[in-house]
């Protein structure tokens, strides 16, 4: 095979733009998981929760679009479960200061159980829950962009909350870098004391980092109950609040960092989605490779960098 | 005159301590005014109720004349009070602007104004005469600078009467002195200024007046010019106290360690110590002197097995141990005091019969096939405290309860019950009071009087000449030179420590001489 067969087949079946397009949506939730991770992270919390916390977002946003009939109040559902479970996380780890790690396997153990109870006995089904009463999130075309020739097909065309977490990206960084906020908040996760000596509620910033988590992680339930699916599939979370800690690490804790490791997950995931329609490989072992090439990248390129890092401190001297 | 601060009969309890009982404490507007006493003696607790980050049970405040509430700190820094900490309190990955504006940010709307802030900075700073570079990080900044960012962030805050806890501690003479311009030139522009020190020629260069505490109560209120560090040590300790060491000459004999054209990395992988070579003998105490961060810590941290060597090597009573394990290294008869007792020293919320036994619990007869006698460790535990003076409710308090001192006795007690070959103390008593200094340098040469050999790492000149039989200077990794302990003064070593001049050569031949005459032996 030459060189020329390769890119052929590279930009026709790989890079092309529908399957760009596929990786920005599959990445989507995964950048909210991230964002979890990142605003508990920078306020010096470990929140392992966000597993859990996707999954309650996730029903309940399916549970508000279909007694309400509206999207917009499925993201209103998925919002107010994410920041309750968020208050409580707070209230018991930073308030009644239990354990933060047992504290965040409980909730990913409770959301997991909760949301099969509640299928059931609300629903009346086991497994997972559609209906066409379900209002899901529809493609937004944007004007004017829609009409550029290939940006606007890059651009245009997704569903709400792909625009929202694109918005959100760009927010936090503004937030934790420009704002009075954003500093206290860092200082808060960097070296409490010296936030604390400067008058600064140590207590009250984490608090309300912990809510704005699970707001992140509740979008991200919310986008794969109402945007990419059209209702709620038991475990549907499928481990994406642990790799939203991975891309956090990976992105440095940084929204841009976040943003760009988490394309890695969604290319991937991408390409599984592909390869599953083509069934040259087993099933399982398709699902499987976006979480198994996404954490040897992520790692490879953390010990990369650590590396790197050490050389150039050698140099110096 | 007004008193810019007066606090009456203000009394804070601890969980089994009265830290400050009844105390009364006045400051004048425009002194500077020095606050001393042992460890533990309650001047940080004081100083921690002014600045609102304890609550007094009982006990007023009046500022400028006026009486007070302070409830949290916030409310102090709106008095017009700031404080610099014993240990910083700086967020190491923002800038010098970032950590000075802090909880007092200017604002453009829903942002930072960032030019307003660094505008502000570049203001102050040349206002006071404190210059530091607005944009630097403070992970990339020296101690004597980020202690100025400290000042400077009160400073900001508009603080008016300004407490120093500790300030030099960890300053170099150098820095030192930079540190008393600027606390003259702040009093200056009316300032008031609290200085909280264990040094009495601080206290005598520095301080308008002196105020003495022991036992959470204050002793006296005196005028500096009326007093002395002699009558100063008494206040305080409440006995007489010797501040010079005593001690008999040396005896050395057989070469215990020898370090062999040591290199080691420190942690960004750079050449710390950088071809070091040195010996000590029984029953002397070899001094390390130095400016701190020459290579001092990297090269203890080698001998001791904590930090891999690059090369060279390292040998104990002639047998090698570069790359021996720690137990290893401590079973041949090494014991050390590292220099930060709160990370090395001791586990800070382990109580102190583990802390005391860690060296011992697997030995008879605190151990017993594969459990730990409880009696047995109480009993050890008990006449360790008893031996070395610990001042502790119980031996199954935390090490963190502990002042200063205590906790370096404790670190002594455990490192010397072993009875060792080799003793290595690094800055054995930083942040300690005369009464603890006076302690652990009796016991040092104690050490050495039993036949140990002493290697002493210290960045106070003084500790060093009065201890030190032999000294060698430490500059960038190597040694500099070497002279002995009677004939060294403190201007020519302090010029070896800056890297000017030194006998480097004849220390080295010195050392090499050594080594043929143990390789004969
Ligand atoms: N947060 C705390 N909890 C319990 N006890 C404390 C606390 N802070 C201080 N203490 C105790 O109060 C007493 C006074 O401590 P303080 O820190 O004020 O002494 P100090 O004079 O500043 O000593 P040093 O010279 O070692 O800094 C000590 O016995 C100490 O153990
Ligand atoms: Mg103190």
């Amino acid at each position: 095979m030459d060189g020329s067969v390769l890119l052929d087949i590279l930009s026709r079946y790989v890079f092309n733009i529908a399957n760009i397009q596929g990786m920005l949506r599959l990445a989507t939730p995964v950048v909210l998981a991230g964002l979890c991770a990142l605003i508990t992270d920078r306020a010096g919390i470990l929140n392992i929760a966000g597993e859990g916390m996707i999954l309650l977002g996730a029903w309940f946003a399916v549970a508000a679009s279909y007694f309400f009939g509206s999207s917009m109040m499925g993201l209103l559902g998925g919002i107010v479960a994410g920041l309750v479970v968020g208050a409580l996380f707070a209230l018991f780890s930073l308030k009644f200061r239990a354990h933060i790690i047992v504290m965040g396997i409980a909730i990913n153990i409770f959301a997991d159980a909760a949301t099969i109870f509640l299928t059931r006995s609300v629903f009346g089904v086991a497994g997972g829950f559609t209906d066409p009463k379900i209002v899901g999130f529809g493609a937004i075309e944007i004007p004017f962009i829609k009409d550029i020739p290939i940006l606007g097909e890059l651009l245009s065309g997704y569903t709400f909350i792909v625009y929202l977490t694109w918005f959100l990206v760009a927010a936090t960084a503004l937030f934790l870098y420009r704002t009075p906020w954003g500093f206290h908040l860092r200082a808060v996760g960097e070296n409490p004391e010296a936030a604390e000596t400067m008058g600064i509620n140590v207590q009250r910033i984490r608090f309300l980092a912990v809510m704005a988590s699970g707001v992140f992680a509740a979008l991200a339930g919310v986008y794969l109950s109402l945007g990419h699916l059209q209702g709620y599939v038991d475990k549907m979370a499928a481990g994406r609040g642990f790799i939203g800690m991975a891309v956090n690490t990976f992105g440095g804790g940084a929204p841009l960092g976040v943003f760009l490791s988490s394309l890695l997950f969604g290319f991937v995931d991408m390409l599984g989605f592909r390869l599953q329609a083509e069934r040259i490989i087993p099933i399982y072992f398709v699902s499987m490779m976006p979480y198994i090439v996404t954490l040897a990248a992520l790692t490879y390129f953390t010990i990369r960098r650590e590396n790197a890092r050490k050389r150039a401190a050698t140099k110096k001297a | 005159m007004t008193n810019a601060v007066e606090m009456i009969g203000i009394r804070k309890v601890y969980p089994g301590v009265i830290a400050n009982n009844n105390v009364n404490f006045s400051v004048a507007t425009g002194e500077i005014h020095a606050l001393v006493g042992e460890n533990g003696a309650g001047k940080s607790t004081l100083m921690n109720v002014l600045f609102g980050l304890t609550r007094p049970e009982e006990g007023q405040i009046f500022i400028n004349g006026k009486q007070v509430h302070i409830h949290k700190n916030s409310d102090a820094i709106a008095l017009g009070i700031g404080m610099v900490h014993q240990s910083f309190k700086l967020v190491p990955s923002f800038t010098v602007t970032e950590n000075i504006t802090l909880g007092g940010e200017p604002r453009k709307g829903l942002l930072v104004d960032r030019k307003a802030a660094h505008d502000n900075i570049v203001e102050i700073s040349k206002r006071f005469g404190l210059q530091v570079d607005p944009d630097a990080r403070i992970r990339d900044l020296p101690v004597g600078v980020q202690q100025r960012v400290e000042i400077l962030k009160a400073l900001y805050h508009n603080a008016d009467i300004l407490i120093l806890d500790e300030p030099t501690a960890v300053l170099t003479p150098q820095e030192t002195r930079d540190l008393f311009g600027v606390i003259r030139s702040l009093v200056a522009k009316g300032k008031t200024v609290i200085f909280i020190t264990h040094k009495f020629n601080e206290v005598m260069t520095i301080s308008d007046r002196v105020t003495v505490m022991r036992d959470g109560k204050v002793v006296e209120t005196k005028d500096t010019k009326d007093t002395n560090p002699t009558e100063l040590a008494r206040m305080m300790v409440g006995r007489d106290v010797l501040l010079r060491v005593d001690k008999a000459p040396a005896n050395p004999k057989d070469v215990v360690l020898e370090v062999q054209d040591l290199e080691v990395l420190d942690n960004r992988n750079l050449k710390a110590v950088r071809g070091l070579s040195l010996q000590v003998r029984a029953g002397e105490i070899l001094g390390i002197a130095g400016v701190e961060g020459n290579g001092q810590r990297e090269l203890v941290e080698a001998i001791v097995g904590l930090r891999p060597v690059y090369s060279g090597k390292v040998v104990m009573q002639g047998k090698e141990i570069t790359h021996a394990s720690v137990r290893q290294r401590r079973d041949d008869g090494i014991s050390c005091v590292p220099e930060d007792r709160y990370v090395r020293g001791v586990a800070l919320r382990a109580t102190l019969e583990d802390n005391l036994i860690v060296e011992s619990y697997f030995k008879e007869p605190i151990g017993r096939g594969m459990l730990i006698d409880l009696n047995q460790v109480t009993e050890f535990s008990q006449n360790l405290i008893k031996k070395f003076d610990v001042r502790t409710p119980s031996s199954k308090v935390t090490a963190g309860a502990l002042s200063g001192g205590n906790m370096q006795k404790v670190v002594l007690a455990r490192e010397l019950s072993l009875d060792p070959t080799l003793l290595i103390v690094a800055q054995p008593t930083r942040g300690l009071d005369v009464g603890s200094i006076e302690f652990v340098h009796r016991t040092i040469i104690e050490a050495r009087d039993r036949g140990a050999a002493v290697l002493l790492v210290s960045a106070e000149l003084e500790e060093i000449m009065s201890l030190s039989d032999r000294i060698n200077v430490v500059y960038e990794g190597r040694i500099m030179g070497e002279v002995s302990g009677a004939e060294a003064d403190e201007e020519s070593l302090g010029l070896w420590m800056a890297g000017v001049g030194g006998n480097a050569e004849a220390a080295h031949e010195a050392s090499s001489e050594h080594t043929a005459e143990t390789l004969k032996g």
